[in-house]
């Protein structure tokens, strides 16, 4: 994807996602905050995924951890600013990711991700024993912040998730966005993608393998943290079974539905999720067989995922009109 | 003219099996020195230890004097140490430039470098332009490497090895599954490589008598792990009995 | 000392159910280098049938006695999900195992709601009627004798396989195709066949051990999601591809289930998790498992 095309992608839509609270009904609008949260969460996801090569299944912990620090930060120890627990979960998250990735990243494949597995479902179940400490299966509250120092106090919560918040979490995705990109298109990023088609032949090319899979990892815990706080912010809880495998599962659909080998794909992936499973919920009560099958219509035919075909297009359109 | 890089009294033994036999040997500047041997002698042993894949038993392995046992591909790629493969190797999904450009980082020390752009690098463009221009695939450059024909995917791999401006490079049979008549060709490619990249010496790893003959200036030849001889190509050739172990005898119909 | 025991054998009866799924995941995997995550909605599926089934078989007037076998026989009749399944599972092989896994997750979706729109949300259970074999009873010890029929059954699919595979010519050739797909082919084997056939296996295990769970435990719609990470656990702790790793794995993770039960019931499931952590770091092949590939 060359800098013009992709500038032109992101530039237009951030400014369609500026101009939605005024075309859409707030009921879409705030459907969208979870997006920011996710599409946050799966930038990083896909640092460890499309660039590195590395499925992991257990990546909501991540997440888990953005919220429930969300939690404990706000709640219990009362920060109001909502940038200081927001920079507080990064570090947590990237000073878990350490230990947990020097663990892991000596594997591949099935075994990383089954670590991975095992990782994130070694914190549920100690979200969800530890009761006392985490509130157990109830989990805990989120209460709201101030952003940018201000606690919009004449805002109720949905007007203030549909306003201010929403360019603030669109502000971070911006943020979050740019930053990838850079970090994709470094000489670092460039060393990611050497690991991910042949670990083997970069080793000889000077390439620290094992270092760049922790270093990868740990990029991608913290921009799972910041998701996490997000969505617990937007919810105002944090709860177990945002760390569940199947959330973890989740994060990978979205990935794979937007196409991981495409910057954009996992925005794209988490916005059609979202809509997607926003749209099923309404239509049947059997709407997780719906996102199943699509999910498997994918894998089977289309595995470059949404941001693929899109960007595969014009070649067939090309074809046709020739 | 110094020693690159030398064995010393190298024995490698894997349980009771014994690959590698007390051998030294050595590549000094200037030297384009052949391994050869029937196979199971221990050239893959002697080449893997030679490269810090693996670490000797007992004795020594040095590269510009310092002990490399068993410090990795990694580490010898930064200190100078290349390696080309068999088994053409390339990653798939990036372009010729990317893939030479990732040596340029390694041999630069950009790799640490996450927040500044690729794009925007000219010290590592121009690099990568040049290394691409000896092996004819500066028209290439922006071509994904899975897309390139079997003859291309070779020269990109030989390439990035060339990239990391080492001192020393081995090769791994390199014209295997090369046609006869293009082997020269692709020797004098890597000859004249070497020479305009400033590599000091070379190890080749050959089945290929023509071409071990033809470019060696030393042969080493191994058997049963043992180092059976270590000679320049005319004394090597004019002994029958050396070649026979080495080949296998000549078959009179 | 008898509540221990209890205990104890409550995790031996786990760990029977345990084994036969994760034997049949190694299966699929060591022939077909599939992780099945899907396995745990097998098992729903044999437990949600298998109620279904000897309700429908009480009303026609069957026998009690005959619950046993019958759960066994509702088992192996799910069996015919097999084939269609594996066929969609044939459309990803060769590509990459995330993609393979993937479409494993799509299956575990779809099951969700094939068990909420059968069975409804609630969890279904069968009543007491098991309890027509007895139970053994030893001072305060008492063990039903229909979990210690599962037991023996258990052991006795352990030694099926085991000699199946091992000494029957067709456990010879799921061997060989399992060492070396490209081999087989190469010397004449149908591999899809094989395929198919193995696949079909492992769901039958799974189906059966979760219609076999189900006079002691109630079917519920968490069930194919929670058992997926025991079943993988044991797999791992016992070695991926393994059939010995099956079985001791499922006796492992039984026992410290219950013994954590018994010492530790706050850390009960956190560890097994540790273990498989312990495992995969010290011993990434498991106990009998063979090289990383």
């Amino acid at each position: 994807m060359t800098i013009s095309s992709a500038a032109v992608t992101a530039l237009a839509g951030t400014v369609a996602l500026a101009l939605l609270p005024v075309v859409a009904p707030p009921y879409y609008v705030g459907l969208m905050i979870p997006f920011f949260g996710y599409a946050i969460a799966l930038l990083g996801f896909n640092l460890l995924f499309g660039y590195t090569g590395l499925l992991s299944f257990g990546h909501a912990m991540f997440l888990g951890l953005g919220a429930y620090g969300a939690a404990v930060l706000s709640g219990i120890f009362g920060i109001k600013q909502f940038e200081v627990v927001l920079l507080a979960v990064i570090m947590t998250a990237a000073l878990v990711a350490v230990p947990i990735a020097f663990l892991c990243a000596r594997y591949v494949g099935i075994f990383f991700g089954m670590l991975t597995l095992a990782f994130g479902m070694l914190f549920y179940s100690f979200l969800f024993k530890f009761y006392h400490l985490t509130g157990g299966d109830s989990g805990m509250r989120v209460p709201r912040m101030n952003i940018l120092g201000f606690a919009f106090e004449r805002y109720n919560k949905i007007e203030f998730l549909a306003g201010p918040f929403y360019y603030y979490c669109l502000g971070l995705l911006v943020i979050a966005g740019l930053l990838m990109w850079r970090i994709v298109h470094s000489p670092f990023g460039l060393h990611l993608q050497t690991v991910r088609d042949n670990a083997h032949k970069a080793e000889y090319l000077g390439v620290h393998v094992r270092r760049f899979r922790l270093a990868a990892f740990v990029i991608s815990a913290a921009f799972g943290a910041v998701g996490g706080a997000i969505l617990g912010f937007r919810i105002g809880l944090a709860d177990p079974e945002l760390v569940y495998w199947t959330h973890s599962g989740q994060l990978v659909f979205m990935a794979v539905l937007g196409g991981f080998s495409n910057f954009f794909g996992p925005i794209v992936g988490a916005l059609t999720y979202t809509l997607l499973q926003d749209q099923l919920q309404s239509l049947t009560e059997y709407w997780r067989s719906m996102l199943g099958m699509i999910l498997a219509l994918i894998v089977i035919g289309f595995p470059e995922g949404i941001a693929g075909l899109a960007a595969d297009l014009p070649r067939r359109l090309a074809q046709r009109f020739v | 003219m110094s020693t690159l890089l030398e064995t010393r009294n190298v024995s490698k033994a894997y349980g009771v099996f014994r690959a590698l036999e007390n051998v030294s040997m050595s590549v000094a500047e200037g030297e384009l020195v052949s391994v050869v041997g029937p196979n199971g002698a221990g050239k893959t042993t002697l080449v893997n230890l030679l490269t810090g894949l693996l670490a000797p038993t007992s004795g020594e392995v040095l590269f510009m004097d310092k002990s490399i046992a068993g410090v990795g591909p990694v580490a010898l790629a930064d200190q100078g140490l290349a390696r080309a493969f068999q088994l053409i190797q390339i990653f798939p999904k990036l372009t010729v430039a990317e893939t030479i450009a990732a040596a340029v980082v390694s041999r630069q020390k950009k790799r640490w470098r996450m927040l500044s752009q690729l794009s925007a690098d000219t010290q590592i463009h121009g690099k990568v332009r040049k290394v691409a221009e000896i092996f004819g695939l500066d028209s290439r450059l922006d071509t994904i490497s899975s897309a390139l024909s079997q003859g291309e995917k070779k020269l990109l791999d030989v390439a990035s090895a060339f990239a990391l401006d080492p001192q020393i490079i081995l090769f791994d049979e390199p014209t295997s599954g090369v046609s006869t008549a293009d082997k020269h060709t692709m020797m004098k490619t890597l000859l004249g490589a070497a020479k305009i990249t400033g590599v000091k010496g070379i190890v080749l790893v050959e089945h290929d008598m023509d071409l071990v003959s033809a470019y060696s200036t030393r042969i080493i030849a191994l058997a049963g792990g043992r180092l059976l001889a270590d000679l320049p190509p005319k004394q090597f050739f004019a002994d029958p009995h050396l070649i026979e172990t080495v080949i296998g005898k000549r078959r009179t119909h | 000392m008898s509540a221990f025991a209890n205990i104890l054998a409550g995790g031996v009866f786990h760990a029977a159910v345990l084994f036969l799924v994760a034997a049949g995941l190694q299966l699929v995997f060591g022939v077909q280098k599939i992780v099945n995550l899907a396995c745990g909605s097998f098992y729903a599926l044999g437990a949600y049938f298998g109620i279904t089934f000897i309700s429908y078989a009480t009303q026609l007037g069957i026998s009690p006695w005959l619950i046993f076998p019958g759960l066994i026989v509702s088992g192996i009749l799910l069996g015919f999900i097999g084939p269609p399944i594996e066929r969609l599972l044939r459309t990803v092989y060769g590509r990459d195992e995330s993609f393979q896994l993937l479409l494993t997750f799509a299956l575990v979706l779809i099951f969700q709601d094939v068990f909420k729109f059968f069975w409804g949300a609630n969890p279904r259970s069968l009543d007491s009627a098991y309890l027509i074999y007895g139970t053994l009873n030893a001072g305060d010890f008492s063990l039903p004798v229909y979990n210690l029929l599962v037991i023996l059954a258990a052991i006795a699919v352990a030694a099926g396989l085991g000699a199946f595979l091992q000494r029957t010519n067709y456990g010879r050739l799921l061997r060989a195709t399992a060492e070396n797909r490209g081999m087989a082919e190469a010397l004449g084997v149908d591999v899809r066949r094989i395929y198919a056939a193995v696949f079909t296996l492992g769901a039958v295990l799974g189906t059966t051990a979760g219609a076999l769970v189900v006079p002691t435990a109630a079917a519920s719609l968490d069930m194919a999601i929670e058992f997926v990470i025991e079943a993988f656990a044991v797999v791992v702790i016992g070695g991926l591809g393994s059939m010995r790793g099956a079985l001791f794995g499922a006796l492992i993770v039984g026992l410290i289930r219950a013994l954590s039960i018994v010492f530790f019931p706050e850390f009960e499931v956190l560890a097994i998790y540790v273990i498989v952590i312990g495992v995969l770091i010290f011993r990434p092949v498991g106990l009998f498992g063979k090289s990383l590939a």
